[in-house]
């Protein structure tokens, strides 16, 4: 099996408005794909759609096969879909150590928590994890007192921790620095491969350095798909983008 | 983030923290169980076991409000209903329910108020007094001061919590269910003696032993059932599952999107906290000898929480105890006429000062000391978090 995410005729409507509007596209396992758009081109609202945050009129999201369309979010999660927002979402008042333990947690019924310790594989995870997104100098700080990149880190982190098998980033670089730009393209390079990665991204500089395929959507509509080069230089991208100053 | 915020919460817990928590607990529990060896007056000892009632409030407030981020303001319901349970068996047993020219007991004021002419038998002295017949057990009753909150609390938390209501609203709904329960309960006056509550109890009875509140024996119920309530409570906030009951009150869409269900762990908990405000209710109806309506008093559901909230909220110690100091310095400063009016007036302003300035109260204060007493060893200054590489 080697389709991963299978969005199939998506579709909201959001009384008269549909924000994303038949918009079919097939992710395969392993892959790193971009969702590029202009601003309302539908992309975090696809995002809402996959994720259960928004229910869609029309249309199915498969899973490696598995119906998991409009279902209860933490379903969908189990099932094996991450979520990176764009406003870094983390538990502020736990601690770093603390937020990685949650997201490790193989169980997500209460009474299999009522244990003090976890077993060792989601231990052995969280430690990986840990090494990967350079956090032990912060590990027992709270999350609330992060930095603006060490707090993306850590969510990022957490949906490596929960073993998603296909994550979704919401503009994961929004509101970086330069050096946390670059270092996230590291993180999201070394992801590659062993997970299926959905970005929604503006920022041109880091798309060129992560991205394989790019999907391009416009007014809730697939636009074009494509390698990078093919995409630059595609006639209808441009003309979409003519009215927001062009790719750049 | 600045660094300033962090003085509203510890920013790491060290084996040192850990350590002097487990200290102050073991001191707690000490002072409690051993309180009869230096106060012999029963009269206080009966004074102390209602306010280590109250303690296990604050211990049930701290668990939802604290740990879930669930502001309860309606405990009091399920207080009042834990103690009514007991109560009602402990009326069974009084004397005066017995000598009421029946073989089989009946509460003296449905005698008062029946009809002429109707059968003295809890069956039909009146329309709903059969409601009575399996509260001639104790232990029914005793059991049904926990199930009957545990009941209430998941069936109602079920609703709330599915329905993703959150803050204030769920403050809103549990404050006015206490109000309708206790206007219900007042309205129910042939078989709830209404207004007046029940009174004139018998005593706890175990195995022909019977516990006069005003005996250490009775004393030492309350003190093991705090202990045992406060480490069992201790424990499940230890837990996975109390770990990941912190993250839904931190942000409960990110804890859905880690695949949990948010609303099962809500209602858990608060139906825990509902069992133990339950228990309380139990344990105070065998201190105190009464049941009354004024459990279920907005004013008294809303101290609760103040006493939690000057105690710590986030600490299930600091709230039991805040619970406990307050009500003793109260006791105490009651005494004098002038000072019993003005008192409401300092428990407010110290309510207010806490909420602005000591979010979480006296444990805060506790933990930020021995964190600045844990860096001057080390020899750090007051480490700022250190920022990303840049």
């Amino acid at each position: 099996m080697n389709e991963a995410l299978t969005i199939d005729g998506l579709t909201v409507d959001f009384g008269g408005f549909k924000a994303v509007d038949g918009f079919t596209t097939v992710v395969q396992k392993g892959e790193l794909r971009v969702i590029l758009g202009p601003n309302g081109a539908g992309k975090t609202t696809l995002m809402d759609l996959v994720s259960g945050k928004t229910a869609s009129t029309q249309g199915s999201v498969h899973l490696f096969g598995e119906n998991i369309t409009n279902r209860p979010e933490h379903i969908i999660a189990r099932h094996g879909i991450g979520r990176k927002f764009q406003i870094p979402s983390v538990f502020r008042d736990l601690t770093v150590r603390q937020n990685l333990e949650v997201a490790a947690s193989g169980e997500p019924g209460v009474f299999r928590n009522l244990r003090l310790h976890m077993v060792a594989e989601d231990r052995a995870r969280v430690e990986d994890v840990i090494a990967m997104t350079r956090l032990e100098p912060v590990l027992d700080t709270v999350a609330g007192e992060l930095s603006h990149g060490q707090m993306q880190w850590l969510e990022l982190g957490m949906l490596i921790t929960q073993q998603a098998k296909v994550i979704l980033l919401d503009e994961p670089t929004a509101g970086m620095t330069h050096a946390e730009t670059f270092r996230t393209a590291e993180i999201i390079n070394e992801m590659k491969g062993s997970h299926t990665i959905l970005v929604v991204e503006h920022d041109m500089a880091f798309v060129r350095k992560i991205a394989e395929r790019i999907t391009v959507m416009h007014m809730g509509k697939l636009l074009a798909e494509g390698p990078m080069e093919k995409i630059e230089t595609d006639p209808k991208v441009r003309e979409a983008y003519l009215g927001s100053g062009g790719i750049h | 983030m600045s660094s300033e915020t962090s003085s509203t919460l510890p920013s790491s817990t060290s084996r040192l923290q850990r350590h002097a928590d487990w200290a102050v607990y073991a001191v707690f529990i000490v002072m409690v169980l051993g309180a009869p060896l230096v106060i012999d007056d029963v009269f206080w000892l009966n004074r102390i076991a209602k306010y280590l009632v109250f303690g296990m409030l604050g211990i049930a407030i701290a668990l939802s409000w604290g740990y879930a981020g669930i502001l309860n303001l309606g405990q009091g319901l399920f207080f009042g209903l834990g103690a009514y349970m007991t109560a009602m068996s402990l009326k069974l047993m009084s004397a005066t329910s017995l000598q009421q020219g029946s073989d089989k007991p009946v509460p003296d004021f449905m005698l008062w108020n029946a009809e002429p002419g109707a059968v003295t038998d809890l069956c039909c002295i009146n329309k709903g007094s059969f409601l009575w017949i399996p509260f001639q057990s104790q232990w029914f009753g005793m059991a049904m001061s926990i199930v009957i909150p545990l009941i209430v609390a998941f069936v109602l938390s079920s609703s709330i919590f599915r329905l993703r209501v959150s803050g204030v609203y769920v403050a809103i709904i549990t404050l006015a269910l206490v109000l309708l329960v206790r206007l219900l309960l007042i309205d129910a006056q042939p078989i709830t003696n209404g207004f007046n509550g029940l009174t004139d109890l018998g005593w706890l009875t175990i195995g022909g032993f019977e516990f006069d509140p005003y005996m250490v024996e009775t004393y030492y119920v309350v003190a093991v059932s705090l202990t045992v309530v406060l480490l069992l409570g201790r424990w499940l906030v230890s837990t996975r599952a109390g770990l990941i009951l912190q993250s839904t009150r931190d942000d409960p869409t990110r804890a859905r999107y880690l695949g949990y269900d948010v609303a099962a762990y809500q209602i858990f908990f608060f139906t825990i906290s509902a069992g133990i405000a339950g228990f309380a209710g139990l344990l105070y109806v065998v201190a105190a000898e009464f049941a009354s309506p004024s459990f279920m008093d907005i004013g008294f559901s809303i101290s609760m929480v103040v006493w939690a909230a000057v105690g710590g909220r986030n600490s299930l110690l600091g709230a039991c105890i805040g619970a406990i100091l307050i009500n003793t310095v109260e006791a105490t400063v009651s005494e004098t006429e002038i000072f019993k009016e003005a008192w409401k007036l300092i428990i407010g302003g110290i309510f207010v000062l806490v909420v602005l300035y000591l979010p979480n109260g006296l444990a805060g204060i506790a933990r930020d000391l021995l964190g600045r007493f844990e860096r001057r060893r080390k020899g750090t200054p007051a480490e700022t978090a250190p920022k990303a590489a840049e």
